[in-house]
């Protein structure tokens, strides 16, 4: 059964595909190394091996749902990179208040090289419980984001 | 900071943009898998440094390996993580001021008050670039809540340091700023850089790692000189020490990023600033501006958490602020108990890197941006416990819970019963009686073992300036530690110490609880870390 919550934009859009989870907070710069250091531009397989539900999995054009972004201050800028090489993720779902540095990476990349990735953050502690990776998954400009 | 002349830094620059022009075409800031990828557009040449960027990730475009250098890089400031590996459960927004508590249809409603002029910079009033810049700090104030856009003082500090393929694109919007001319309202500081090639990594097999994993770092230094950071002597995550010399007064706002400077320019200088991320701190140097929030505000300030430090000697600072980290996460912490370790109640040059040690631990292990203590810090002294927020909680840190966080601190050698290989000795940067001291304990313990050379080599991380002034007042000093193997360098340890390659070469000890947070590098007091350099051992 399909279960819908309410964020608040900070990037609108309208876009539907599968879910890709991670239920740990997912670390920027951790999660990018073979974009970032390796010259991929095919894919974006998630190298934070301390995220052992998404590592490994293909992270370019997915929806990725999680609590935060943790990892090193510096993040903006693999966000940044990573949208340039064209593997970027297409929608950033957040269930916690979105983190300052994903925040600056994902807003600067918008509005310097108008590289949009959707944006929505608060959808709630159930958002992440609900959504699971492969999960239908449906974005409304507005921030209202169905799950199933 | 006050020996940047506007008008020579003004000259400079034009006659810098004009050598630049000449030698560097836009490709050359772009990491190697850029060049081949979706963003490949540029017809010209490739720079030498073009070039070692490509090589440095093996191929230009499709899947490659990733090298060895980039396997353990930090993850710095924001784990997420515990102790146990186990998530937190932290609800941080790592800007210093928790919103944890904030709902979605509330965050949507906030419009933070732009002015007249700013409105009009967002419409093109200082060119193209400033416009973004401006919408950039708009758009961000409002996710964070922020009430308005204030004015910035004082100078910036900077903390994007390492020219690393992955930051090409945030390089690259910088170098497109400094191309129009644009300039930090101020003259800033930027956190050292991530190698030393003269004292450190002054052989091929690491100078190897250094230039496959940094091809950008020209370019980086050279943004920085264009946008008003030139003086590479005063490169330093300690910028506010007096011989670097960035210390706004107690008050001003500014917009720095480098966690531990966020958190000793807050709680001990007094300023007014957020956990700035990389970037961010750029664009508010260029504008001259930040979003008024959180850090910022009275209300920000308040201490939701008091620390009542009950130990029957004097605390081990890096410990400390390891557990106080762990414990608040994000908030603000007033410490009880510590002042009377600080001679008249004042934070001196000659004491300042106790509250170093024990702040940086805290911003390492949580992401504190502002502590009090009271009777020592500025607001500490002004409004002791009236800083305590309603429904404020207490930590009690006494010698038991010293000993329980010591308890936490794995040995993460690759060969645990190995010998030490080498000491890494200030992080953040040591300040000028940091060096005397540590000079003065190494050298003395030698001459008392009846030895000149220390048994590993000790690596003493300073500004460039602080060097300097060693070897003008202290040359006697700095002569004798040079021959007993004590390096002065001015790079930045926690990056050396947190690269594989380097890492796995040096069984590192420490005296940096926030070099350990990060790294496989083990932390000892200050005695037994002696104990190690003379001998080569590690104690029973």
């Amino acid at each position: 059964m399909a279960k819908t919550f309410k964020g608040r934009v900070i990037l609108s859009g309208k876009h539907s595909g599968e879910a890709l989870v991670s239920k740990l907070p997912f670390n920027l710069t951790g999660s990018y190394f073979e974009n970032m250091f390796a010259g991929n531009t095919e894919t974006a397989p998630c190298t934070d091996a301390n995220n052992k539900a998404l590592f490994g999995k293909d992270m370019k054009g997915a929806i990725m749902c999680t609590s935060q972004c943790v990892g090193s201050t510096m993040g903006a800028g693999a966000l940044m990179g990573v949208s340039e090489l064209g593997v970027g993720l297409k929608a950033f779902l957040f269930s916690n208040h979105i983190d300052s540095i994903s925040a600056g990476g994902l807003i600067i990349d918008d509005i310097w090289y108008g590289r949009r990735v959707i944006t929505i953050d608060l959808l709630g502690d159930e958002f992440l419980e609900a959504v699971n990776t492969g999960d239908p998954i449906s974005i409304e400009e507005d921030g209202t984001v169905t799950v199933g | 900071m006050d020996n940047h002349e506007e008008n020579e830094h003004e000259n400079e620059s034009k006659m810098d943009r004009r050598d630049f022009a000449k030698t560097l075409s836009l490709s050359a800031l772009l990491p190697a898998g850029l060049a081949g990828g979706a963003a490949a557009t540029a017809a010209a040449p490739l720079t030498v440094n073009a070039q070692a960027a490509r090589a440095a990730v093996g191929a230009a475009a499709g899947r490659g390996e990733v090298p060895e250098f980039a396997g353990n890089l930090l993850d710095s400031d924001m784990q997420g993580l515990g102790p146990d590996g186990k998530p937190t459960g932290q609800k941080a927004t790592f800007t210093g001021a928790s919103r944890a508590n904030i709902e979605a249809e509330a965050a949507s409603q906030h419009e933070m008050k732009v002015s007249d002029e700013e409105k009009a910079i967002m419409e093109g009033s200082k060119g193209e670039e400033m416009a973004k810049l401006m919408k950039i700090l708009v758009k961000f104030g409002n996710t964070f809540g922020a009430e308005k856009l204030v004015d910035l003082g004082g100078a910036p500090h900077s903390n994007l340091y390492p020219g690393a393929p992955y930051l090409g694109s945030l390089i690259k919007m910088l170098d497109e700023c400094a191309k129009a001319g644009l300039k930090s309202y101020a003259p800033y500081t930027v956190n050292p850089r991530p190698y030393d090639c003269w004292n450190v990594q002054n052989n091929p097999a690491e100078m190897k790692i250094v230039y496959e994993g940094y091809p950008l770092q020209k370019e980086l230094d050279w943004v920085h000189t264009r946008l008003g950071a030139p003086e590479l002597t005063k490169r330093s995550c300690a910028c506010y020490v007096k011989e670097v010399g960035n210390h706004p007064d107690p008050g001003t706002y500014v917009a720095w990023a480098e966690s531990s400077a966020v958190n000793y320019g807050n709680s001990v200088l007094g300023i007014r600033t957020n956990r700035t991320g990389a970037g961010m701190d750029l664009i508010s140097a260029l504008t001259g501006k930040a979003p008024f929030f959180g850090l910022m505000t009275d209300e920000g300030r308040q201490a939701k958490w008091l620390i009542d430090v009950k130990t029957s000697k004097t605390p081990d600072w890096g410990v400390l602020g390891t557990a106080v980290g762990r414990k608040v996460v994000e908030d603000v912490p007033l410490y009880t108990g510590i002042a009377q370790y600080f001679e008249g109640g004042e934070v001196t040059e000659d004491n300042l890197h106790l509250l170093k040690a024990m702040g940086s631990a805290s911003a390492a292990s949580g992401s504190v941006g502002l502590y009090h203590v009271e009777d020592l810090t500025p607001e500490g002294k002004e409004k002791g416990r009236d800083l305590l927020a309603e429904g404020y909680q207490t930590y009690v840190y006494d010698d038991a819970e010293e000993q329980k966080i010591i308890a936490t601190f794995d040995n993460l050698w690759p060969e645990k019963d190995g010998d030490p290989t080498g000491a890494f000795i200030g992080c953040p940067h040591n300040t000028f009686f940091e060096m005397k001291r540590w000079g003065k304990m190494v050298t003395e313990a030698l001459e008392k073992a009846g030895k000149e050379e220390a048994a590993i080599p000790v690596y003493m991380f300073c500004a460039d300036v602080v060097r300097v002034r060693l070897l003008e007042e202290e040359g006697e000093l700095a002569g004798k530690m040079r021959t007993a193997g004590m390096v002065a360098t001015p790079m930045c340890g926690v990056t050396w110490a947190g690269t594989k390659g380097f890492s796995d070469r040096v069984r590192g000890v420490t005296n940096s609880a926030k070099t350990r947070n990060y790294s496989t590098i083990r932390y000892f007091p200050d005695q037994t870390l002696i104990d190690i350099i003379v001998s080569g051992k590690m104690p029973g």
